[in-house]
């Protein structure tokens, strides 16, 4: 397939996951649903990997490209990310240490528990 | 003329690409973490802004068509995790398991100390998603009135805080585990600590991209009852 292809493809999935999430009663992420859907097309084999492989490589090596507007925009909220700016640091930094070591405990005592149940 | 330019979507386009081809050089000649492409590019376009006086309109009318992207690129990461299905099916068990405990704790770590803090509403909601991918944070924090920017910032907080300290962070708490260790830093420091799981070995990599994609799904699903 070539490049446009690939672009009707993936902005396809996108407007149906648009379409779904409009018909949810809560307010849920269209493009979490996008990606599940996409997910689900791959699985079944609907959707091969070689049908997105053009464009989703250069949407891929420059994924953070796409997230600079929403950066740039905080120039809108700068005095009030300066008023706060010790708490988020203390919110995003604390919390970071924590769930790495809560989910890597978790891990590692959930292989622990299935060896032992190999085992025994 | 000048106006007429500055108010071109165009200017919007032309900038962005511009400082985000300057960022990827300069990370690539210093290599370090902090140094990150988006922030480079967005400093730079802050700063320019403002030293010509240039109202943040004018840059909206192209910074909103790439904005209009994020969702296929949120859609892509699902090549993700089908590229590493067999090792999902494999650790299918401990993956769901670690994702949806580490989902809940920062859901619930976030939420309190936000609290603790007195935050309002919109602070909060934009720092709930922040352990997941950018992407999938931006989504989220639009979802529940959060401003995209500051969630952008707390989920590149957590992505330069865990690629730093992670190799730390497995010493400190004892991880001996490759699978442990890679799904705790995809699901605590997303793409960003992902780098850092595929420099430590291929196990912690996959096991971190698979943990992007999974925790992103469970904290979007788990925020729907906050």
């Amino acid at each position: 397939m070539n490049v446009m292809g690939e672009l009707a493809l993936i902005f396809g999935v996108c407007l149906v996951g648009e379409g779904i999430a409009a018909l949810l009663p809560v307010a849920f992420p269209a493009s979490v649903i996008a990606m599940v859907l996409l997910m689900v097309l791959l699985l079944t084999g609907v959707v091969k990997e070689r049908y997105l492989q053009k464009a989703t490589e250069l949407m891929m090596v420059n994924m953070a490209f796409f997230f600079i507007p929403p950066f740039v925009g905080t120039l809108e909220y700068a005095e009030l990310m300066k008023q706060q700016a010790v708490a988020l640091l203390v919110v995003a930094g604390v919390t970071t240490p924590l769930v790495y070591l809560v989910t890597a405990w978790t891990v590692q005592g959930c292989m622990i528990w299935m060896k032992r149940r190999k085992k025994g | 003329m000048i106006h007429a330019m500055l108010y071109s979507p165009f200017f919007g386009l032309a900038t962005s690409i511009v400082s985000w081809c300057v960022g990827v050089k300069v990370q690539k000649k210093t290599g370090l973490i902090l140094c990150n492409p988006l922030v480079i590019a967005s400093v730079l376009i802050l700063i320019g802004m403002n030293l010509f006086h240039i109202p943040l309109e004018c840059y909206e009318a192209g910074g909103e068509m790439i904005q209009l992207m994020l969702g296929p690129v949120t859609a892509i990461l699902a090549l993700n995790i089908y590229r590493q299905r067999t090792v999902l099916k494999e650790y299918f068990v401990p993956v769901v398991a670690g994702c949806f405990v580490g989902s809940v704790t920062s859901i619930a770590s976030v939420y309190l100390l936000c609290n603790l803090f007195g935050l309002d509403e919109a602070l909060t909601a934009s720092l709930i998603p922040k352990s997941v991918t950018t992407a999938i944070a931006l989504g989220i924090a639009e979802s529940r009135g959060g401003i995209q920017g500051i969630a952008a910032a707390g989920v590149i907080v957590a992505g330069v805080c865990g690629a730093m300290f992670a190799p730390l962070f497995a010493k400190w708490f004892h991880i001996t585990e490759p699978v442990a260790e890679g799904l705790a830093i995809g699901a605590s420091s997303h793409a960003l600590g992902t780098t850092k799981a595929m420099e430590i070995g291929s196990v912690q990599g996959a096991m971190s991209s698979i943990a992007i994609c999974v925790c992103g799904i469970m904290t979007s699903v788990l925020v729907l009852f906050l």
